[in-house]
């Protein structure tokens, strides 16, 4: 039988390996609450609403609860069970989280991938190989969700599952508004899962405020640097090229957009700032970075990287468009930089863009990123007979 | 967007990249590649890109610039050795002037004369800013200045601009010429083109003339009475030239039969080319023929590159004929000249007959009439009614002397004598820009040099075709004299 951390750490789970888009707070509770499920059902623990008691400190046999179980032995004051699932959810859910699946690996539930991306960011999926023991736990908790009378491991099982908010995913064609009174009842009849859903809850209140003050930080500086960059691309599109000094001598600017040597350290250099910038794009499209504030520093640095690219297209080009391929070069280019400064602009100051008539900024935002990723699609094919023309003639 | 469509983007423009860098580096079109429009000497030889950048692929800097000035010599040598270059490369490469290489590079062409960028190309092809004499001349022992009080004000944009030096080609500007020349009134007493009168008294072949009758060529040939009324009038029947010496070279003798065998209706230019081998050769060096120049590179064999990169005979023939380097056309035609031409002439390819007629040969048409059937600028419609013109009138219709006439051919494609035989120079670049180079070889056989100075630095009046004097003073020919006389006083002391 699987331990309701291996359940729910496959309910989690998609059949590609990855997992859903739950937050990390919740995910760590769920696992933590998982783990103390495990040991309550095999009658190490008990709960009731003042304390988690230990009733029997014998080994379980399964190395990551019997860790958890030593610890809740070892601790000499009494807490509830909320506070044992805040201390283990910040400390415990990676070992628990790598042993469960190495368990399950071990079962021949789920198989270890390893995979990199682009060279350097380094990811290990689990893809599913036996799709059975998944589907028997959905069907385990839509029985629990009609009106028979359900095994207590299932409601268990269904209160983690609704505290991690993952039950739309599972159940996509349910109408789940329906069952929310059955719900709400099944997770009254287990303590742990209610605590677990609390606890979530908590936390998630405290991330949210915290998130706010963050975004709220960072927002002003996105907003400034997508206002920046995109004026600055909007200028290099708009703006007449900057006429050359027609006197000998020493000229900075002849040198800057006609020296070969010149242009190929500023043509160099956009190159690995706009190489960069689709780097951290991946890192945070791809999740990669999951703590908040680390998030918006990725985010920040895609939009400083966007601005230093503008300008360093000005030192290689002064407002020069160029004609047929160079010139399809620059526009892709300008694109990608107006499109991305516009949809931060929509993100980032919704409320103003309704004031001035834009009565639906999250559609417009839709649209722009849709052309930012069309015009950053033939980039790597323009960019490479750029290259070679300028090596080879 | 979907991940598959940005797939499906990526890999789809990746593949069409692939074709473009097939076309650098084995063989297809290129015309979506040059970083700039290429000057007005140049565009018509565009898509042949090895006629300049003859090196192989990635070679180094050093190598590509020695073949591009391989390249700019294999045209332009001759002109420069012609011109007495004032600067000739083979000064520059003396060790003794590195000093200069770091103001001003003048081993290299391409210094001052870089192709593909229209926005720094001044006139002359030049890309470097039009006082660059500064970067040798202003400083130590070749500071102008110095030796030359007059010049002590001037500034060095005025140097080539004001009609007192060019870089290569001072034949009528060294200041002996100036001084020999400078008491010349603007007038000859006869002005005469001694070359054109020349050639017209030469022309006169001892050949007997054939007519109409004596027109050896097929029965279909003849058909037209008009051609054979234009050859009969034409030089070549006055010289004995019947048919077949152009519809049917390849027929050993003038025999009807021989010549109906070999009969050719449309010949090539190679078979002008036989007999005026001066005007041939000239041709192909001017704005009109140098498609034809044989230095233009052939384009490249795809299958011979793809041979050597060991992909022979594995792409199918659709592959093929995209990958095919497309030639050079081998005529000009009037459309896609960048100077502007009457709409009505579009269409038509330059060879010898656009000008001259095939049958007629009619070298009167070719020095006037032909030029401004094409050429629609103020200056070539200003001729008709100038006094240059009135004088070519005069001439044609003769009542002035041969070689009294002035005609479009008489400046731009003016006669030169090689070998003793006087031909006309097709290739116009010889004395077009600067125009100072049309001094010694047309404008002093009527004029005196202080005269065609100030004329030729007169835009106004050349605009007008030289109705009226020019109204500009080229003051060098007097700073000349001036400096001669006190030299000449401080050697009597």
């Amino acid at each position: 039988m699987l331990t309701f951390t291996e359940e729910i750490l496959l309910l989690l789970g998609d059949e590609e390996g990855a997992f859903l888009p739950v937050d990390k707070h919740a995910f760590d509770c769920a696992l933590a609450g998982a783990a103390l499920l495990d040991l309550a059902f095999r009658y190490r623990i008990d709960t009731d609403l003042q304390a988690l008691v230990v009733t029997d400190s014998a080994p379980t046999g399964m190395p990551m609860l019997d860790r958890i179980l030593e610890k809740i032995v070892s601790r000499a004051e009494m807490v509830d069970a909320a506070s044992w699932i805040r201390e283990l959810s910040a400390d415990d859910t990676e070992t628990v989280r790598e042993q469960a699946l190495a368990s399950l690996v071990k079962r021949g539930v789920l198989e270890r991938k390893e995979e990199s991306f682009l060279w350097i960011f380094r990811s290990v999926r689990y893809p599913t190989i036996d799709g059975e023991a998944v589907r028997g736990i959905k069907l385990r908790i839509e029985e629990a969700l009609s009106d028979n009378i359900p095994d207590p491991r299932d409601v268990a099982l269904l209160s983690l599952a609704d505290a991690c908010r993952i039950l739309p995913d599972l159940f996509p064609d349910r109408k789940l508004d329906e069952a929310a009174p059955r719900i709400a009842l099944l997770r009254k009849m287990d303590l742990i899962g209610r605590e677990v859903a609390g606890t979530i809850a908590n936390i998630q209140r405290m991330i949210v405020l915290a998130a706010r003050a963050e975004a709220a930080r960072f927002r002003k500086l996105r907003l400034t640097l997508a206002a920046l960059g995109g004026a600055a691309a909007a200028v290099t599109l708009l703006a007449p090229r900057i006429p050359l000094p027609d006197s000998y001598g020493p000229n900075l600017l002849e040198h800057l957009w006609f020296d070969g040597i010149w242009r190929q350290w500023s043509g160099y250099l956009i190159l690995g700032l706009a190489v960069a910038g689709l780097a951290v794009a991946i890192v945070i499209r791809k999740r990669l970075v999951t703590r908040i504030a680390r998030s918006h520093r990725w985010r920040l640095s895609h939009f400083v990287l966007g601005v230093g690219c503008v300008l360093v297209l000005f030192a290689h080009t002064g407002f020069r468009l160029g004609s047929d391929l160079n010139a399809a070069l620059m526009g892709c280019f300008l694109t990608v930089l107006l499109s991305g400064a516009l949809a931060e602009i929509c993100t980032g100051a919704p409320s103003r863009l309704r004031a001035v008539g834009i009565a639906r900024p999250a559609k417009l935002r839709r649209h722009l990123m849709w052309l930012h990723v069309m015009a950053i699609c033939p980039l790597p094919a323009l960019l490479i007979v750029h290259i070679l023309t300028a090596y080879r003639y | 967007m979907s991940r598959r469509t940005v797939w499906w983007l990526v890999s789809g423009t990746l593949l069409a990249s692939a074709f473009v860098v097939a076309s650098m580096f084995v063989s297809g079109d290129r015309r979506i590649l040059p970083a700039g429009a290429m000057t007005d000497a140049h565009h018509q030889l565009e898509i042949s890109c090895e006629t300049c950048h003859g090196t192989p692929d990635f070679a180094d800097t050093a190598a590509a610039e020695k073949a591009l000035n391989k390249s700019c010599l294999g045209c332009h040598e001759d002109e420069l050795k012609a011109a007495d270059d004032s600067h000739p490369r083979k000064t520059f490469r003396n060790p003794r002037m590195a000093g200069y290489w770091e103001k001003l590079d003048a081993r290299l062409c391409t210094t001052c004369h870089a192709e593909h960028r229209p926005e720094i190309t001044r006139v002359g092809a030049v890309t470097v800013a039009m006082d660059f004499c500064m970067a040798c001349h202003a400083e130590g022992e070749q500071d102008v200045r110095v030796e030359r009080p007059s010049h002590a004000g001037l500034t060095f944009d005025s140097c080539a601009s004001s009609g007192c030096h060019n870089y290569h080609d001072n034949r009528a500007l060294y200041e002996d010429f100036l001084v020999k020349h400078s008491h010349e009134a603007w007038l000859a007493l006869t002005p005469m083109h001694a070359l054109a009168a020349r050639a017209r008294a030469e022309g006169q072949s001892a050949a007997t003339p054939l007519g109409p009758g004596d027109a050896v060529a097929p029965a279909s040939a003849l058909a037209d009475p008009a051609v054979l009324e234009d050859w009969a009038r034409s030089g070549h029947a006055a010289a004995g030239i019947n048919c077949g010496a152009c519809h049917a070279p390849a027929a050993g003798d003038a025999s009807p039969d021989a010549v109906e065998a070999h009969w050719v209706d449309e010949p090539e230019m190679s078979v002008c080319a036989d007999c005026h081998r001066t005007q041939a050769s000239t041709f192909v060096r001017g704005r009109h023929g140098m498609r034809q120049h044989p230095r233009i590179a052939k384009p490249r064999d795809p299958r011979r590159a793809l041979r050597g990169l060991g992909f022979d005979g594995m792409l199918p023939e659709t592959v093929m004929a995209w990958l095919e380097d497309p030639a050079v056309p081998e005529r000009m035609t009037a459309g896609e000249a960048r100077l502007p031409m009457r709409a009505d002439a579009a269409h038509r390819a330059l060879d010898c007959g656009t000008c001259h007629m095939p049958h007629a040969v009619d070298v009167v048409r070719a020095a006037v009439e032909a030029c401004t059937s094409c050429h629609d600028d103020e200056h070539s419609r200003a001729f008709v009614g100038s006094p240059h013109h009135a004088l070519w009138l005069a001439e044609r219709d003769g009542l002035a002397e041969p070689g009294a006439g002035v005609s479009c051919a008489t400046c731009h494609m003016s006669k030169i004598e090689r070998r003793g035989k006087i031909a006309t120079n097709h290739n116009q670049n010889d004395n077009l820009r600067p125009n100072e180079k049309m001094i010694r070889t047309v404008c002093l056989d009527c004029h005196g040099l202080a005269f065609s100075l100030d004329a030729l630095a007169d835009a106004d009046l050349i605009r007008r075709n030289f109705s009226g004097r020019p109204t500009v003073h080229v003051e060098s020919i007097d700073w000349a004299v001036r400096r001669a006389e006190a030299q000449k006083r401080k050697g009597g002391k």
